[in-house]
C-alpha cells in the first residue's frame, strides 16, 4: 500500500481503501456541498453539486462517487466550481419549489444564487398536483428535484420493495408508481423510509401536512 | 436537515412501542400531537422504520384511551369513576382479602411485555414480595416460552445469541417460521438486503412469505414438521461427515444420545414427513453446515405448537452440531415479538424465575431475594398463565391483576376464556385502552403509554434503551410504575409483608437502581447516565464494561460449561384434519396489525387493513366452492368466525391462514386448548377446520 498521502484543500491525510473523496473530506473536516447523496439509501452521483477538481484530471468529478486515491490533490472550492454550483442551484430553484428544503436554501445563499437572472420560474415541475392516495404520507412533486433517494430507499438501499420508478423525461421526469397506481397497489409497504430520506419535503407525513394546513 | 413544515415544540428521542427490534425513533411534537416519526441513525435500525412505528401511533390520542380510575363495587353493578386513592384502596382491599382467605396463590399477576423493565420488575415484586406468590407471568408464555425453555436447558441463556447488526455478516441465513418482512420488518429488510448482497438465504415456512420469495432456497414444509426436517438435516451432516467434530467434542454434551434419537430421520423419511424434497433438504443441510458463519432466526412458526420445545431443540441441535455459535454472524436468534418481551423475562415476570433468570427452586436465590425484599418467599414455582387460567373453574384461582394484557383476544379458545373471566371473584385491568377484557373488570386503572413516561426497554438482541415522555398522559392516567408502587405499598402494609416504605420510589430511575443492585453481573453497568451516551446490552457487569454482543464465545452458561444436545423427536399434532374438518388452520400476523389489535386498530393502520382476510389456496377454494372476496364461516370443533376469503397460493394446499388481530372475528375462537408440556405454550399454528358458506348457518353465530 502506498504511503503517499492524499491532499484535500491543503489537508494531508492517508487514503483508506474504498473511501470516497467525500468521506475523506468529511474526515478532514472539509465540507463539500451535496444534495442527493445519502448513506442509507445509497444514492449518489446525481445532483453534481459535489463536483471537485483533481489536479491532473481533465474534468471535475463527483466527490460522492469517486474513490479517494493516494497521491490525489483535490480542490473542493475553486472559482470554476463556485460558478458551476451556483448555476446548478439556480436551475433547481427555477424548476422546483424549495420552500421546505432548508439545506438547498442555505446553499442558494452560500453561492449567492440569483435564479431570477435566468427569467421566470419554469412551470413544468411547479405545477404538479399534490397526491394524497394513502392515509400515511403525501406526495407533492412540485417540491421534488428528482434526487432519487426515495427510489433507492425503496429498492436496494433499504427496503427491497421497488414501488417507485422514474417516469417522464427532462423537466417532466418524476418518481412515480408503475402506471401511476395508488401507492397501496404498487407494492408499497408504507414503511415511510422514502419520507425519512426525502430532502425537500416533497414526501411528508400526512399528519404533518394536515396539521400545517390547519386541518387537524 | 429535515424538511419540516412545522417547527416542533419538542423532539423526543425514544423507542418504538411495537416489535422486539427496538427501533430508535424521534417523535416530533406540536400542540401535544405527534406529527412526524423519524428513525434515528445507528443500531439497531440504522435510520429505517416500518409502517407501524412510523405511522401507527394514532392510538395515543384515541378516544378510547382510559383516563379515569373506575371501580365496580359489587358484581353486576356499573363501573363508576373514583379517585386514584379510592381505586387503589378498593383494589388492595379486595386483593388482600382473597390472599388472606384463600392464600396468596389464589391471586395471579399478569405482567406486560409492553411495559418497561422497571414496571415488570415492580409487577413481579408485587406478586412475590407484597403478596407472597410466584404466580406471575407475561405474554411470552404465548410466543417464545418454548424457545426460552429449550435455550435455557441447552445453553443456559434464553436470548438472541448474536445481534441484529450481524445480519449482514452471515454467509448463510436460515429463517424458520418467521414472516420477518411483515412481523419484524426492519430486520426483514436487512435479511433481504443481505441475500441480495450474497448471503445464501434459506427460508423454511409453509407460507410463501415475502422472505420466501427473496430466498435462494425455500423449504415449504408441512405445518408442524420442523423437528423432522431439522433432525434430518442434522443427521445428514453427521452421516456424511460434514459436522464440526472439534466443536462437538470440546463444547457439547449429549451427542451420542441425540444421534441415536435421529436414527430413522433419513432424507427420504424427512421428505415424507415434511413434504420437502430430499434434494432440497440435503442442499439446505450442506449449505448450512459448510458456512463460515450461519445464523438461524426463528419465530412463532416454530414455537407455537404443542411440541414447540422440541421444534426449537431441533434448531439448537443443528447449530451445536456445526459449531455455528459464539462467533460473529452466527448464532441462534429467536425474533422477539414485543418491544420489551426480552426485558419482561429478564425482570423475572415468570413463575419459575426471579429477575436475572435465578431459579425460584434454588435456595440461594430465595435467600437473596428474601433478604433484598425483607420478607419470606415461597419455595415452589408459581403456575404458568395458561395453567392458572385453567384452574379458575376449580376455584383455585380467584383474583387476577392484568397489566397491559387482553386475554380475551390473545388466549386460545376464546369462549373458554370468557367463561373463566366470568367466574373470577376479582379482576384488575390496568391498561391504556379499552380492550375486549375490559367488560369483565372490577377495577380499571388507566395507564400512561410508552410515549408518556420514563423507563427502559430491552430489545430482541439484549440492548437496553431509554424511553422518554413526549406527551402528558391523558386525563388522570398514571405511569404503570407509579400505580404498581402505590399498590405495592398498600398490599405490603395490609398483608404485613416486607416494608411498605420500600415501595416509595422517586421515579423509574430509582427502581432501575434497585434492579442493578440486585443483578450486578447482568445489569450493574447499565446506568441511566450511561444510556444517555452509550449503546449497552447485557451482560454488562460494571461501569467500565461495554456489554457483551456475542454470547457463548468461550463457554455456555451451564454447570459444566458445555451445551447440551437433546433428543427432539417429532410428534404428531393434537388434532389432525378429517372428513368433518378437512383443513388445517394456522394463525399469525400481518404487516399492518399488531397482536390483539388494541393499538394498531386504533390508528391509521386500520384504514389500509380494516377487515379479517383468511388465506385459502386456489385448489382448496375450488374444492370447497369458495371465491376470492367471498364471506364465509371458518369453523372448528370449538366455534366459528366469519371472514373474507383471499384466494392465494401464499398459503399451501390444505392450510388456511388467519390473522388473529380482529377482536370481532377472533381466530382464537377456533384454536385448540392444547399446550406444550414443557413450556405450556398453546398450539396456535395447528387446528382442524372447515369452510362453510354463510347462507347455511349451523349452530350459534
Amino acid at each position: 500500500m502506498s504511503r503517499e498521502p492524499l491532499v484535500i484543500d491543503g489537508y494531508l491525510l492517508q487514503a483508506s481503501s474504498g473511501e470516497t473523496i467525500l468521506d475523506a473530506a468529511r474526515r478532514a473536516g472539509v465540507e463539500i456541498p451535496t444534495l442527493c447523496q445519502h448513506e442509507r439509501s445509497g444514492t449518489k452521483g446525481l445532483c453534481r453539486l459535489c463536483l471537485v477538481e483533481v489536479e491532473g484530471w481533465r474534468r471535475p468529478v463527483p466527490a460522492c462517487a469517486t474513490e479517494a486515491i493516494a497521491g490525489m490533490v483535490v480542490h473542493t472550492e475553486s472559482e470554476g466550481l463556485k460558478r458551476l454550483r451556483r448555476v446548478l442551484l439556480e436551475l433547481l430553484a427555477l424548476e422546483t419549489n424549495l420552500e421546505h428544503d432548508k439545506k438547498a436554501q442555505g446553499l442558494l445563499a452560500r453561492y449567492r444564487a440569483r435564479p431570477e437572472r435566468w427569467g421566470a420560474p419554469l412551470a413544468d415541475r411547479r405545477e404538479r398536483e399534490p397526491l394524497q392516495d394513502n392515509p400515511f404520507f403525501a406526495r407533492e412533486y412540485d417540491k421534488c428535484y428528482n434526487c432519487r433517494r426515495c427510489l433507492d430507499a425503496c429498492a436496494e438501499g433499504i427496503q427491497g420493495v421497488w414501488a417507485y420508478s422514474f417516469v417522464g423525461r427532462g423537466n417532466k421526469a418524476l418518481p412515480a408508481t408503475p402506471l401511476d397506481l395508488p401507492m397501496a397497489e404498487a407494492g408499497c409497504v408504507f414503511c415511510g423510509n422514502c419520507v425519512q430520506v426525502c430532502p425537500t419535503g416533497a414526501l411528508a407525513p400526512l399528519e404533518e401536512v394536515l396539521l400545517a394546513e390547519g386541518e387537524r | 436537515m429535515i424538511p419540516l413544515r412545522l417547527e416542533p415544540d419538542r423532539v423526543v428521542s425514544t423507542v418504538c412501542p411495537y416489535c422486539g427490534v427496538g427501533c430508535r425513533v424521534d417523535l416530533y411534537v406540536k400542540d401535544e400531537k405527534i406529527y412526524r416519526v423519524m428513525a434515528r441513525e445507528g443500531p439497531p435500525n440504522y435510520g429505517a422504520l416500518c409502517v407501524k412505528g412510523r405511522f401507527g401511533l394514532g392510538f395515543l390520542g384515541h378516544r378510547e384511551r382510559l383516563k379515569q380510575p373506575l371501580i365496580r363495587r359489587r358484581k353486576g353493578a356499573q363501573l363508576e369513576p373514583v379517585s386514584w386513592d379510592e381505586a387503589l384502596d378498593f383494589a388492595a382491599g379486595r386483593l388482600s382479602k382473597i390472599a388472606r382467605e384463600h392464600g396468596p396463590d389464589a391471586l395471579y399477576f399478569v405482567s406486560s411485555a409492553k411495559a418497561s423493565n422497571e414496571e415488570n420488575y415492580l409487577m413481579q415484586k408485587l406478586a412475590r414480595a407484597a403478596v407472597g406468590t410466584h404466580n406471575v407471568d407475561h405474554c411470552a408464555r404465548l410466543c417464545h416460552s418454548s424457545s426460552t425453555a429449550a435455550l435455557s436447558r441447552s445453553l443456559g441463556g434464553a436470548a438472541m445469541s448474536n445481534t441484529i447488526e450481524e445480519v449482514g455478516l452471515a454467509d448463510v441465513i436460515l429463517v424458520v417460521g418467521s414472516n420477518t418482512v411483515e412481523t419484524h420488518p426492519v430486520i426483514g429488510a436487512m435479511i433481504k438486503k443481505a441475500a441480495a448482497n450474497g448471503s445464501f438465504l434459506i427460508v423454511a415456512d409453509p407460507r410463501r412469505t415475502g422472505l420466501a420469495e427473496a430466498a435462494q432456497l425455500w423449504l415449504r414444509l408441512k405445518p408442524g414438521s420442523d423437528a423432522v426436517l431439522f433432525g434430518a438435516m442434522a443427521r445428514h451432516l453427521v452421516v456424511s461427515g460434514r459436522f464440526d467434530h472439534p466443536f462437538v467434542q470440546k463444547r457439547v454434551s449429549g451427542f451420542r444420545e441425540w444421534l441415536a434419537s435421529v436414527d430413522g430421520y433419513t432424507l427420504d423419511f424427512a421428505e415424507r414427513g415434511s413434504g420437502v424434497p430430499a434434494a432440497k433438504i440435503r442442499q439446505a443441510a450442506e449449505r448450512y453446515g459448510a458456512a463460515r458463519a450461519a445464523a438461524i432466526y426463528w419465530a412463532m412458526g416454530v414455537t407455537q405448537h404443542s411440541h414447540g420445545t422440541e421444534n426449537v431443540q431441533s434448531l439448537i441441535n443443528l447449530a451445536l452440531l456445526t459449531g455455528q455459535l459464539g462467533k460473529p454472524g452466527s448464532g441462534l436468534n429467536p425474533l422477539r415479538g414485543q418491544n420489551n418481551v426480552q426485558g419482561a423475562g429478564d425482570m423475572g415476570a415468570l413463575p419459575d424465575v426471579y429477575p436475572g433468570y435465578q431459579k425460584v427452586s434454588e435456595r440461594r436465590a430465595r435467600k437473596r431475594w428474601a433478604a433484598l425484599w425483607h420478607t419470606r418467599l415461597p419455595e415452589g414455582s408459581g403456575k404458568t398463565m395458561t395453567e392458572a387460567f385453567e384452574s379458575v373453574e376449580r376455584g383455585a384461582l380467584r383474583g387476577v391483576y392484568l397489566m397491559g394484557e387482553d386475554p380475551v383476544t390473545s388466549e386460545p379458545y376464546q369462549d373458554h376464556v370468557r367463561r373463566i373471566l366470568d367466574k373470577l371473584d376479582f379482576l384488575v385491568v390496568q391498561d391504556i385502552l379499552k380492550n375486549e377484557t375490559f367488560p369483565y373488570a372490577d377495577v380499571v386503572l388507566p395507564a400512561a403509554s410508552f410515549a408518556e413516561k420514563h423507563g427502559t426497554f430491552t430489545n430482541s438482541d439484549r440492548r437496553v434503551q431509554r424511553i422518554r415522555p413526549a406527551l402528558r398522559p391523558p386525563g388522570n392516567a398514571k405511569a404503570d410504575w407509579w400505580i404498581l408502587s402505590e399498590m405495592g405499598r398498600r398490599l405490603s402494609a395490609r398483608l404485613e409483608r416486607g416494608r411498605p416504605q420500600s415501595w416509595r420510589y422517586s421515579g423509574p430511575e430509582e427502581v432501575w437502581r434497585e434492579v442493578r443492585r440486585a443483578l450486578p453481573e447482568m445489569l450493574g453497568g447499565v446506568s441511566y447516565d450511561r444510556l444517555e451516551r452509550e449503546d449497552l446490552r447485557w451482560p454488562c457487569p460494571n461501569e467500565n464494561s461495554p456489554g457483551v454482543s456475542i454470547l457463548f464465545t468461550k463457554g455456555f452458561a451451564t454447570a459444566d460449561g458445555k451445551a447440551r444436545m437433546l433428543p427432539a423427536p417429532w410428534k404428531p399434532p393434537d388434532e389432525t384434519p378429517d372428513d368433518a374438518y378437512p383443513l388445517v388452520l394456522s394463525t399469525g400476523r400481518v404487516l399492518y396489525h399488531w397482536h390483539g389489535g388494541t393499538l394498531s386498530r386504533r390508528s391509521e393502520l386500520e384504514r389500509v387493513y380494516p377487515e379479517m382476510k383468511v388465506e385459502v389456496h386456489p385448489a382448496d377454494a375450488a374444492r370447497y366452492g369458495v371465491k376470492d372476496g367471498e364471506s364465509v364461516w371458518v369453523a372448528s370443533r370449538r366455534g366459528r368466525i366469519q371472514a373474507t376469503v383471499w384466494v392465494t397460493d401464499r398459503t399451501p394446499e390444505g392450510v388456511v391462514f388467519a390473522p388473529f388481530h380482529f377482536a370481532e372475528q377472533p381466530a382464537n375462537k377456533l384454536t385448540l386448548n392444547a399446550y406444550d408440556p414443557t413450556s405450556k405454550i398453546p398450539t396456535y399454528k395447528y387446528a382442524a377446520i372447515r369452510l362453510e358458506p354463510l347462507a347455511e348457518p349451523t349452530g350459534e353465530s
